[in-house]
C-alpha cells in the first residue's frame, strides 16, 4: 500500500470533485423542463454578470428557482449523512452503524410530527422542531450511553437502538391523530424528500448557513482522524499510544450527531447513503480516516445528486422521493460491491 | 411578452408582489381558501390543475380551452387524460408546471401538499388553493374558481343548476329519518370517514349519516365497532374497472364470504350500496353521486312521483306532531 501523503489526499479529492462537477452538470441539464446546456451556461453567465433581466423568466425559475437549490441541498445532505455514517461506524466499531442507528432520525421525525400537529402552517416550524428533536435525542442517548462516566460503544449502541424504537412507537401513536394533509407531509418527510422549500426567502443565506455548520462539524471530526485510525485497532492500544480516547469519542459523537440532525431537519430521513457511501469509499480508497472522511463527504454528495436526478427523471413528470431512490438503488449496489470484494 | 403587454389592462391592482415583478401583466390580489394572498392576472389564459376534482370543475365550467395541463390522476371527463400531465397530485414536477407557462395553478388541500404550493409561490407562480369541507363549500369553490378565470356567469349558472338539483333531492327526503351507514373508504384495514369531511356532508344531503363518529378525517376502525353499531347500510365506492351495475352483486357476495362482515345485519339483508366514485371528489360530479346515493338509500321517496308528494306531505304532518311532543336533543327528526 502506498503511503498516505497530503498530496495523495488532495489528488483523490480533486478527482472526486471532478466527478461531482460532472454529476452536477448532468443534473442541471436533466428534468421535465427542456433546457439545453447552452441555455444553462448562458443563464449562469448572465446571472454572474448581474444581467438578470436578459434571462427568460422560465430559465431563471428552472435554473435558480428549482434545480440549483435542490442540487446544493442534495450535496449538503449527502455529504453530511455520509460523513456522519463514517464517524458512527468508527465510534461504534460496527460496520452496520449508520447516521440513524442512535435514534437521531426518530427524534427528528417526532419533532417534525409534533410541529405538524401543533403549528401545521408555520413556515420553517418543521425544520426547527426536527432539529430540536434530533438534539434532544442526541443528548438523551449520550447520557444513557455512558458507563462509568465514559462513552461506552456497546452501551451507546444499545441506548440508541432502544431510543429509536421507543420514539418510533410514539410516532406511530401520534400518526393516528393527524389528519389527511399533515399526514401526507409527514409521509414524505419520513421517506426523505428534497423538494420542501427552505423556511426563508433568502435561499442563498440559508444554504450558506447550512454549509457553515457542515464545515465546522465535519472539520471537527477530521481533526480526530489520525486518532480514529488508532482507536479502530483497539481502544486499549490507542490509550497506550497516548490517544485521549474519551475526548475523541466525544468529538466524533457530537460532530456526527450534528451532521445527522442537520441533514434530517432539512430533508427528512434519507436512508442508505450514510451506511453505503463510507463502505464504498473504503473499498476504493482504504480504511484510513484521513482519506475516508473527505472522500465519504464528496462521495455522499455525488450519491444524492445522482439519486435525486434519477428520482426526478425515471417516472417524469411525477417525482419519486429521493429516499425511495436511494433505498432502491443502494441495496443492489452494495451487494454487488460486497460480492466483488470477496472474490 | 409582447402579447402579454398587449393584454395588459390599464388598471393595476395595488401592491402586486415583488415575485411577479418580471410579469408585467396587471394582477389583482385575492385571498384563497387557505387564507393565502395570491396575485392573479385579470385575464387567466393558461391554468394548470393539480387534482382531479379541479380538472373536472374546469370542464364543467366549459373552460377546458384554458386548461394547459393536469395531473396523471385526472380521468374525468375522458378528454382530461389527453391534456399534458405534470405528474401525480402529491409529487408533481414543478418544472413540468413551469414548462406549461401557467398564469394560474389550482390546488386543493384534499390531495395536494402544502410544500408544493409553497414552492410554486416561491417561483412567483400564482397558486389558488381550494379547501372545501362541505357540499356548499364545494359550490362556493366552483363559483370562486369561475370568478378567477373571468367566467363568473358560467360559474353562477353552474352553481344555480347544481343547487337546484340538490334542492330537488332535499325536497324528497328532507322529512325522512337519516339512514345510519358505514362509509367504507378502504376495506382492509377498515377506514371510514370523520365528521369534518365533505363526504360526511354529502351523505347528509343524501339522507344518510355515518354511523361512526370521529374527529379525524380518515379514521381506522375495528370491525367489532361496526358489529356493535349495526349500520343500516354499507356504502362502498366503485372502481373504474367495473360498471356500477355489475359491481354491486359481486361486492355483496364478497362481503358475505368474510367472517365478521357476513354477520352484519346490513350485509344479511343485502343493504350494500356501491356509490359512484364521484363521491370521493369535491367537484360538480359530486351532486350526481348524491342523487344516486339518495335514490338507493331512500327508494320509497323516489318510487312515487305525483302521489309521492302527498305521501311526503302526510309524513311531514306526522313528523311535526312527533317533533312538538319530543324534547330529546338527539332525536334526528327534531334536529331537522
Amino acid at each position: 500500500m502506498r503511503p498516505l501523503t497530503p498530496r495523495r489526499i488532495l489528488w483523490t479529492c480533486a478527482g472526486l470533485f471532478g466527478v461531482l462537477f460532472v454529476m452536477v452538470v448532468i443534473s442541471l441539464r436533466m428534468g421535465a423542463y427542456p433546457i439545453s446546456v447552452r441555455d444553462i451556461v448562458d443563464t449562469l453567465y448572465k446571472a454572474a454578470m448581474g444581467r438578470r433581466e436578459e434571462v427568460p423568466v422560465e430559465f431563471w425559475q428552472v435554473v435558480f428557482g428549482l434545480r440549483l437549490p435542490r442540487i446544493a441541498l442534495g450535496i449538503l445532505v449527502g455529504a453530511s449523512l455520509s460523513t456522519a455514517g463514517a464517524g458512527f461506524q468508527a465510534l461504534l466499531r460496527n460496520p452496520l452503524a449508520d447516521p440513524y442507528v442512535l435514534g437521531v432520525s426518530s427524534g427528528a421525525a417526532l419533532g417534525a410530527i409534533i410541529s405538524l400537529i401543533v403549528a401545521p402552517h408555520v413556515v420553517g416550524a418543521i425544520q426547527i422542531a426536527a432539529f430540536i428533536g434530533a438534539a434532544s435525542t442526541i443528548t438523551g442517548v449520550y447520557f444513557l450511553g455512558r458507563r462509568g462516566g465514559q462513552l461506552d460503544s456497546p452501551t451507546l449502541l444499545l441506548a440508541g437502538i432502544v431510543a429509536a424504537s421507543f420514539l418510533s412507537a410514539i410516532i406511530m401513536f401520534l400518526l393516528t391523530m393527524v389528519t389527511g394533509s399533515e399526514l401526507r407531509s409527514i409521509a414524505f418527510w419520513l421517506m426523505g424528500d428534497l423538494t420542501a422549500p427552505p423556511p426563508t426567502t433568502n435561499v442563498l443565506g440559508w444554504l450558506g448557513f447550512l454549509f457553515f455548520v457542515f464545515i465546522v462539524a465535519a472539520g471537527a471530526m477530521y481533526t480526530t482522524s489520525s486518532d480514529l485510525n488508532l482507536i479502530l485497532t483497539g481502544e486499549q492500544e490507542a490509550r497506550h499510544l497516548g490517544v485521549n480516547v474519551n475526548r475523541v469519542k466525544f468529538v466524533v459523537y457530537i460532530a456526527a450527531s450534528v451532521l445527522t440532525g442537520l441533514a434530517v431537519s432539512v430533508s427528512g430521513a434519507i436512508g442508505y447513503v450514510g451506511l453505503l457511501v463510507p463502505h464504498v469509499m473504503r473499498m476504493f480508497f482504504g480504511t484510513d480516516y484521513r482519506l475516508l472522511i473527505p472522500t465519504a463527504a464528496i462521495g455522499g454528495a455525488i450519491a444524492i445528486v445522482l439519486a435525486d436526478t434519477l428520482a426526478r427523471t425515471v417516472v417524469a413528470p411525477t417525482e419519486l422521493p429521493v429516499g425511495a431512490m436511494t433505498a432502491l438503488a443502494g441495496a443492489p449496489v452494495f451487494i454487488y460491491l460486497m460480492r466483488r470484494r470477496m472474490r | 411578452m409582447i402579447v402579454a403587454l398587449a393584454c395588459c389592462r390599464a388598471v393595476s391592482a395595488a401592491g402586486a408582489p415583488s415575485q411577479a415583478a418580471s410579469d408585467k401583466r396587471a394582477t389583482r390580489n385575492v385571498t384563497d381558501e387557505t387564507g393565502r394572498r395570491v396575485a392573479i392576472p385579470f385575464s387567466v389564459r393558461h391554468v394548470v390543475t393539480l387534482a382531479p376534482n379541479l380538472t373536472e370543475t374546469i370542464y364543467a365550467l366549459g373552460l377546458e380551452d384554458k386548461l394547459a395541463g393536469d395531473t396523471s390522476f385526472c380521468d374525468t371527463p375522458p378528454a382530461a387524460k389527453l391534456k399534458p400531465h405534470v405528474g401525480s397530485p402529491q409529487t408533481p414536477s414543478l418544472e413540468a408546471i413551469v414548462a406549461l407557462h401557467p398564469d394560474l395553478v389550482l390546488a386543493t388541500t384534499s390531495i395536494n401538499r402544502a410544500e408544493t404550493v409553497d414552492a410554486l409561490a416561491r417561483l412567483g407562480i400564482a397558486v389558488y388553493t381550494s379547501d372545501p369541507h362541505t357540499v356548499r363549500g364545494m359550490l362556493d369553490s366552483v363559483a370562486g374558481m369561475a370568478d378567477l378565470m373571468g367566467a363568473s356567469e358560467q360559474g353562477a349558472a353552474l352553481v344555480a343548476q347544481l343547487q337546484a338539483r340538490l334542492d330537488a333531492v332535499h325536497a324528497r327526503i328532507a322529512e325522512l329519518p337519516l339512514v345510519h351507514v358505514l362509509f367504507v373508504v378502504w376495506e382492509d384495514p377498515l377506514i371510514t370517514i370523520g365528521q369534518n369531511t365533505f363526504i360526511a356532508d354529502a351523505l347528509r344531503w343524501a339522507g344518510a349519516e355515518s354511523a361512526i363518529v370521529a374527529q379525524q378525517n380518515w379514521p381506522q376502525v375495528s370491525i367489532e365497532e361496526v358489529v356493535r353499531l349495526q349500520p343500516e347500510y354499507i356504502v362502498l365506492t366503485s372502481d373504474h374497472s367495473e360498471s356500477d351495475a355489475a359491481s354491486k352483486p359481486s361486492e355483496l357476495e364478497n362481503l358475505r364470504t368474510r367472517p365478521a362482515w357476513k354477520a352484519l345485519k346490513a350485509v344479511e339483508m343485502g343493504h350494500v350500496v356501491v356509490a359512484s366514485d364521484e363521491i370521493d371528489r369535491p367537484s360538480p360530479g359530486l351532486i350526481g353521486a348524491i342523487e344516486q346515493l339518495a335514490r338507493e338509500l331512500h327508494p320509497e321517496a323516489f318510487a312515487l312521483n305525483a302521489d309521492g308528494r302527498n305521501l311526503v306531505g302526510a309524513a311531514r304532518v306526522q313528523l311535526e306532531m312527533v317533533a312538538s311532543a319530543c324534547t330529546k336533543k338527539e332525536c334526528v327528526s327534531c334536529a331537522l
